[in-house]
């Protein structure tokens, strides 16, 4: 398999204090569409950077196409297109003057400058904006411009961290879109903490928590370590109550609880107990809480799921983390 | 590989830098600050020129109008404008869109330094310039002077040196310190005694109110003289003051006691500062703007963005 991205014990630590990546080793295949999935804090954006050469890594390296990552390596630059998170744009410059001063920065003559500008500005959408200046911009439309940046040079590259952040539902869609066509012909590395952006276009898929990578592997694989025989409830009610239900369902034999997004909570039934009766145990909880049941899901949201057992199963392994 | 291969390749090499210099100088010149300093420095020369009119003869009024340059209060604009490029809020907007592209970061710093250098020089020049011939060709109620063209471009050539010191020394302190502010403050502290920590290593003529002082003799300089004279003696000897001002400053920094020589009166000993060297002066410019450069360059390279 070739690789687009290869870390060994990649390792990075703020002032001897802050872990913010931890001995992470991580493949991704050339050619793939790869979901770097995490909390806030996990560690997403400073992989991005340590890829990037931003910052140096305190252990371990990184390398990109073969070629080993750095503050001076230009080359590997050369092969990445970079979207930040809610990019900072020079607000005193134009579209067409940003893109133009990019375009220069990654070496590209004027006969290929120009027109992939205006097939770009096309592409996002601004181009009935090109008279404008970047402050004047919305969130949304400088996303769309620093998807176009990040487009420039057409690097096999692409790291985009939350390139949907911000964005109304029909812009977010078009990222959605481009990112799967886009996929067909290069490597795109897309960070987010939006499971559902995972769900619709990544093919493989990197999970992250707390500077770690718990796992690594393709979609099929990711949601194969679902175990099926769960639900999933959604409640109405205070959260404190919801997380005193969690623990009172824990106590029962064989259930495990976990809170999900929102006012969820996700119910695993062991092979052993019948689901039947166990749900009735979990419903009876309710009915006794000051809750109310809105409704009982069973094997949908997978990803999510998957998600969260993962985080709670890593959380649950202390030290053997 | 013909020579028009070359260029294009070098073009293509020097592009991004280019780029970066051109964006840079754009944003300087649309700054608030910049404007500001360059409509300030306008009036408090027009000021200087004003009130001295008919006081001084030709080079103590350049000198004059050079002071505010050297001393207060542009010293300040100048290490703002070092400052800003690499530290604050500005580092991680530089690191999403410049340092994330194909460009190395000595290179960009560079590239930064040198928009600032012709920055300051280009506001420096725009303004003391016209002065300058003003004040030389116009006729004026004061007795006539000698200052040549020789000792002009001199002076404007070592205050252009002090400035971009001063630009560079902000840099440094920029990448060193992250806070803007703070490395202000630091230098503030710094370069205001800076006479005092000159006079403890005997280096009394870089300081910048000496040179301020040597400006108007530097001013009457003939270029005819320097060539008439022994010029391999005459470098010979400030080769010597050169390395006799450093040895002195590294047995202060030892401690070691310095060897016993003949003694020539000191700098500020003759008033008319006749031994005012100008290979000196630029060497003792010159050298701090390098190494704060290598250094500016070492420091930004280690720095995570």
């Amino acid at each position: 398999m070739e690789l687009a991205i290869r870390t060994e014990h990649l390792t990075k630590i703020y002032s001897q204090r802050l872990i913010a990546v931890n001995d992470m080793n991580l493949e991704v295949p050339r050619g793939s569409v790869f979901g770097l999935l995490g909390p806030n804090g996990a560690g997403k954006t400073t992989t991005l950077r340590l890829l990037l050469g931003l910052q140096r890594p305190t252990a371990g390296h990184a390398e990109v196409f073969g070629k080993l990552c750095g503050p001076n390596a230009v080359s590997v630059r050369s092969q990445i297109g970079y979207l930040p998170t809610n990019p900072k744009l020079p607000g005193n410059l134009r579209p067409i003057e940003y893109l133009d001063l990019l375009g220069k920065l990654s070496r590209l003559p004027r006969q290929v400058r120009k027109p992939r500008i205006s097939a770009l500005l096309r592409a996002v959408g601004l181009l009935s904006a090109t008279e404008q200046r970047i402050q004047t911009f919305s969130t949304g439309m400088c996303t769309r411009l620093g998807l176009a940046a990040s487009l420039v040079a057409d690097p096999p590259l692409l790291l985009w961290d939350e390139p949907t952040a911000g964005l109304d539902p029909t812009a977010r869609r078009f990222t959605l879109d481009l990112i799967r066509e886009l996929g067909k012909t290069k490597t795109v590395v897309v960070a987010t903490h939006i499971l559902s952006d995972i769900d619709q276009i990544c093919d493989h898929l990197g999970v992250m928590h707390e500077g770690r990578m718990i796992f690594t592997g393709s979609m099929q694989d990711m949601k194969k370590r679902l175990r099926r025989d769960g639900f999933s409830l959604e409640l109405e009610g205070d959260a404190d109550n919801i997380r005193l239900l969690a623990d009172e369902v824990n106590n029962l034999e064989g259930i495990d609880a976990y809170l999900g997004a929102g006012q969820t909570l996700l119910v695993r039934i062991a092979n052993e107990r019948g689901r039947s009766r166990a749900l009735a145990e979990v419903l009876k909880l309710i009915d006794a809480s000051n809750l109310s049941l809105q409704a009982v899901h069973s094997g949908q949201n997978a990803t999510e799921n998957a998600y969260l057992q993962l985080l709670q199963e890593d959380e649950a392994h202390g030290f053997q983390r | 590989m013909d020579s028009s291969a070359k260029i294009s390749k070098l073009s293509t090499r020097m592009m991004p830098y280019l780029a970066i210099l051109q964006h840079d100088m754009r944003a300087l010149w649309a700054s608030r600050l910049v404007r500001l300093w360059l409509a300030a420095t306008a009036v408090l020369t027009l000021m200087l020129a004003l009130a001295n009119w008919s006081k001084f003869q030709d080079a103590p009024m350049i000198a004059t109008l050079l002071f505010p340059y050297l001393v207060f209060p542009w010293f300040f604009v100048v290490v703002v404008l070092g400052v800003s490029p690499v530290s604050g809020s500005r580092a991680e907007a530089l690191a999403d869109g410049i340092l994330s592209r194909p460009v190395s970061r000595s290179g960009y710093l560079i590239a930064v330094w040198f928009a600032r250098v012709m920055l300051v020089w280009s506001i420096y020049l725009i303004v003391i310039v016209p002065f300058i011939v003003l004040v030389t060709l116009a006729k004026r109620p004061v007795l006539e002077d000698m200052v040549t063209i020789y000792g002009i471009v001199t002076v404007l050539f070592l205050v252009g040196l002090v400035l971009t010191f001063l630009v560079s020394l902000g840099f440094l302190m920029g990448t060193l310190l992250r806070k803007p502010l703070l490395a202000v403050v630091v230098l503030i502290f710094v370069w205001y005694p800076i006479g005092l920590i000159l006079s403890v290593f005997s280096l009394e003529e870089f300081s910048p109110i000496s040179l301020a002082q040597a400006l108007p003799t530097q001013l009457r300089q003939p270029w005819r003289e320097v060539e008439e004279g022994p010029k391999v003696n005459a470098n010979k000897e400030d080769m010597d003051a050169f390395t006799n001002q450093f040895s002195h400053f590294l047995n202060v920094l030892s401690g070691t006691k310095p060897q016993p020589k003949a003694d020539t009166p000191d700098f500020f000993e003759s008033e008319e500062f006749a031994n005012f060297s100008l290979l000196r002066v630029t060497l003792g410019y010159g050298i701090p703007t390098l190494l704060t450069i290598i250094l500016a360059t070492l420091s930004f390279y280690w720095r995570d963005l």
